[in-house]
């Protein structure tokens, strides 16, 4: 149990680091008002207007129903090899209706052993968390889902 | 069943026996009751949402119950006609009078009150004489702890007394975590009861339980020569349903993932001859469960209240409900042969309390246990004109004199009354004691509170609440009924887009202003997190609130005249594809 959690308490920093500031988002994402950023946009200025594929090799994993908004729990692995001629470059995390989309941007190669991310994103609003994987044959995979987010009280 | 039916080599019989129709209620007889067309050799007993109801009671089946449009006549909501006309209901039968609204002043006379553990063990008693104690298993599917005077003032206590002279064997939560952690885990100590959950794990970090799981997830029992492994699942929305500060630190959710993991490791690592779950999803849920989720021979649900005389199937997985308050007991045998569910039959049996004797013991068990609180519980506040009963989407009666006594006392524009399902029904013409009033709001966090609003904050809200009860898909729905609202008027479209339902919406007469402030008296939820300036002067419990008012009223006049105008429905309890 005490490993356990020492490893698990590692994790979330790893994961936290990873996390961009608004003021990293690049310039030609062009925020349309004070910190927002649609998740058009978004995608525009990561991928380049490349397609974005919904992929079933892209696990997404958030509750059906958020028990607190501030804080959901979203898990994003993807099947891959991760070797060097096959691997995940980077998993993008997006609140899709939030003022500013872009939760997490994560960067990988293949010596991380596995394309596997955990953390907590906060949601304004019920909308659908995106992961938006891109891999070292420049190829977009996504995957989606809805997160409700209610002020609840009836039991 | 599970295996037989994936390779078509049996039919099963989907068995359902219901008491005889009743053209002659006279004739009916505790015969009737007990008479089960045996199968197998093990027996599952099951009952769900008690809400503490030791003592027998009457309980009213809903006239309304809205969904949204592709739920519609679908079992989980049905009611009245349609339910009567789905299960094939003989008018004016015993069955009628317990599974419907229909007739109900007339027939409670004939039939008398629902439920109470005396009467309850008269009939698992005389299973187990049937069927032998040893091939008997007796689940409960939670929402056991809470909802009666004498369940709040022992803190939970006197109703585990009363599961372990019922003899219950496994159970679930969703309202016992409203005693708060420390609570729930003092009274798992004292119940003779197993209290599993899959799907309750600790979500703090700096806890030593966090990620790990809080209860066991499942237990395999032996009954009968087989073993049957039950996994537990606790209602999903705990946290945002009931307050939060009761299970800090515990994340719950519907994690279907982890349940396929443990129905699999049941299978192939503990070689079980049967999975069932035990549910505290919902009627509706389950059934999205049964679709997801493979393998499972039997979900015995509970939440949503819904008395369900035959069982449905999806996917291979039978699932069964059995209504609230004590009303019924599921009989479900199972006839397992080579590790293999062959066949089984269901009969959803009413706890008539004038035809099924009461057991000796359980009479001075609840005497004992009610005896420190008869002087208060008995106590004749007033009494009622018409019918008092809770339920139905948008508006009961009992709901409303809930309201018309907060409006009169904390002076407000608008009072929010919760669309728990669980309550009483009090008869015309009869007196209201205090034990009823308990039985309608006896909560641990029972507050009243008085605070302002914005109009357009309200309508948002509203607009919130709505999509938690009609959401198309049923894994966002979280299985109450409408928030209960005096001082307004409005208009819905169930089917509409979220945010889009609510229209014509009116505070004393006169059109919603988005931008002026109202003052709001909430109880039982969320809602004060979002208002402000509460005024703290006013904050009392809602079961003293009403009881003065009761006290001060004498003879209580509650209209039946809803206060929601329904834009795209006829009728109160539609038959598939609408309509009535």
């Amino acid at each position: 149990m005490q490993r356990r959690s020492f490893l698990r308490g590692l994790g979330l920093v790893a994961a936290a680091s990873a996390v961009i500031t608004p003021s990293m988002v690049m310039a030609a994402e062009a925020p349309t008002g004070p910190n927002a950023l649609t998740i058009e946009a978004a995608l525009q200025a990561i991928t380049g207007g490349k397609a974005v594929v919904v992929s079933p090799l892209v696990h997404l994993k958030a509750p059906e129903i958020a028990e607190n908004g501030a804080v959901v729990p979203v898990t994003i692995e993807v099947d891959s090899p991760m070797t060097e001629d096959n691997y995940v470059k980077a998993i993008h995390v997006f609140a899709t209706k939030n003022s500013n989309v872009r939760c997490a941007d994560v960067m990988l190669t293949p010596a991380n052993g596995a394309a596997m991310l955990a953390t907590r994103v906060k949601l304004g609003t019920s909308q659908a968390v995106m992961a938006l994987i891109e891999t070292s044959k420049g190829e977009f995979l996504s995957a989606s889902q809805n997160v409700k987010v209610t002020i609840g009280g009836c039991g | 069943m599970q295996i037989a039916a994936a390779l078509g080599l049996v039919t099963v019989a989907g068995g359902c026996a219901r008491t005889v129709p009743g053209t002659n209620p006279a004739a009916f007889g505790l015969k009737d009751l007990y008479d089960f067309n045996a199968k197998g050799k093990v027996t599952l007993l099951h009952m769900c949402d008690l809400h503490a109801h030791i003592k027998p009671l009457y309980w009213r089946e809903p006239s309304t119950l809205i969904s949204a449009p592709n739920l519609v006549g679908t079992p989980g909501f049905l009611c009245g006609e349609a339910f009567s006309k789905h299960y094939g209901l003989e008018p004016s039968s015993l069955d009628s009078y317990f599974d419907t609204y229909m007739d109900f002043d007339a027939l409670a006379e004939k039939f008398g009150k629902m439920g109470g553990i005396a009467h309850m063990k008269t009939l698992v008693n005389e299973i187990k004489r049937q069927r032998g104690a040893e091939n008997v298993l007796f689940l409960d599917s939670g929402d056991t702890w809470q909802g009666t005077g004498v369940a709040l003032k022992t803190g939970g206590e006197a109703i585990v007394q009363a599961q372990n002279y019922l003899g219950v064997d496994v159970m679930v939560g969703h309202w016992e975590f409203t005693y708060g952690k420390e609570r729930v885990k003092e009274l798992i100590g004292m119940l003779d009861a197993k209290f599993i959950s899959q799907n309750v794990v600790g979500n703090d970090p700096f806890a030593d339980e966090y990620e790990e799981l809080i209860f066991e997830p499942y237990t395999i029992e032996e009954r009968g020569g087989a073993k049957i492994g039950i996994i537990g699942q606790s209602f999903p929305f705990t946290s945002t349903a009931n307050p939060k500060e009761f299970t800090e630190g515990w994340s719950f959710g519907l994690r279907l993932d982890t349940l396929q993991e443990y129905v699999d490791e049941l299978r192939d690592v503990h070689k079980v001859d049967c999975v069932v779950v035990l549910s505290h999803d919902g009627f509706s849920v389950d059934q999205e469960v049964a679709r997801q989720v493979n393998g499972i021979d039997f979900i015995l649900s509970g939440h949503t209240h819904d008395p369900s005389p035959k069982p449905i199937t999806i996917n291979g997985t039978a699932i069964m409900i059995a209504g609230s308050h004590g009303k019924y007991i599921g009989r479900l045998d199972i006839d397992i042969q080579d590790h293999v569910v062959k066949g089984y039959e269901y009969k959803l049996i009413p706890i008539a309390a004038n035809i099924i004797p009461a057991d000796p013991e359980g009479v001075k068990l609840v005497n004992e246990l009610y005896a420190p609180f008869d002087a208060e519980f008995n106590e004749v506040l007033g009494q009622t004109k018409g019918t008092l009963y809770k339920r139905d989407t948008f508006h009961s009666t009992f709901d409303q004199l809930i309201n018309d006594a907060i409006m009169d006392e904390m002076k407000c524009d608008i009072s929010f009354t919760p669309g728990y399902r669980w309550g009483t029904t009090v008869l015309a013409g009869d007196n209201i004691l205090m034990d009823n009033v308990y039985e309608m709001c006896g909560i641990t966090y029972p507050n009243v509170y008085t605070f302002e609003l914005k109009g357009a904050r309200i309508a948002q809200l509203l607009e919130d609440i709505a999509d938690n009860v009609f959401n198309a898909n049923p894994l966002y729905q979280q299985g109450g009924d409408m928030s209960r609202l005096g001082g307004v008027t409005y208009s819905i479209t169930v089917g509409a887009k979220v945010g889009q339902r609510i229209s014509a919406l009116m505070i004393g007469g006169k059109p919603l202003d988005p931008k002026k402030t109202y003052i709001v008296s909430s109880w039982g939820g969320n809602l004060q997190n979002a208002g402000e300036n509460i005024q703290e002067d006013k904050i009392r419990a809602v079961y003293d609130v009403t009881r003065d008012y009761i006290r001060r009223h004498k003879m209580v006049d509650v209209s039946n005249t809803g206060n929601v105008t329904l834009l795209d429905y006829d009728c109160g309890c539609p038959s598939k594809g609408g309509g009535c």
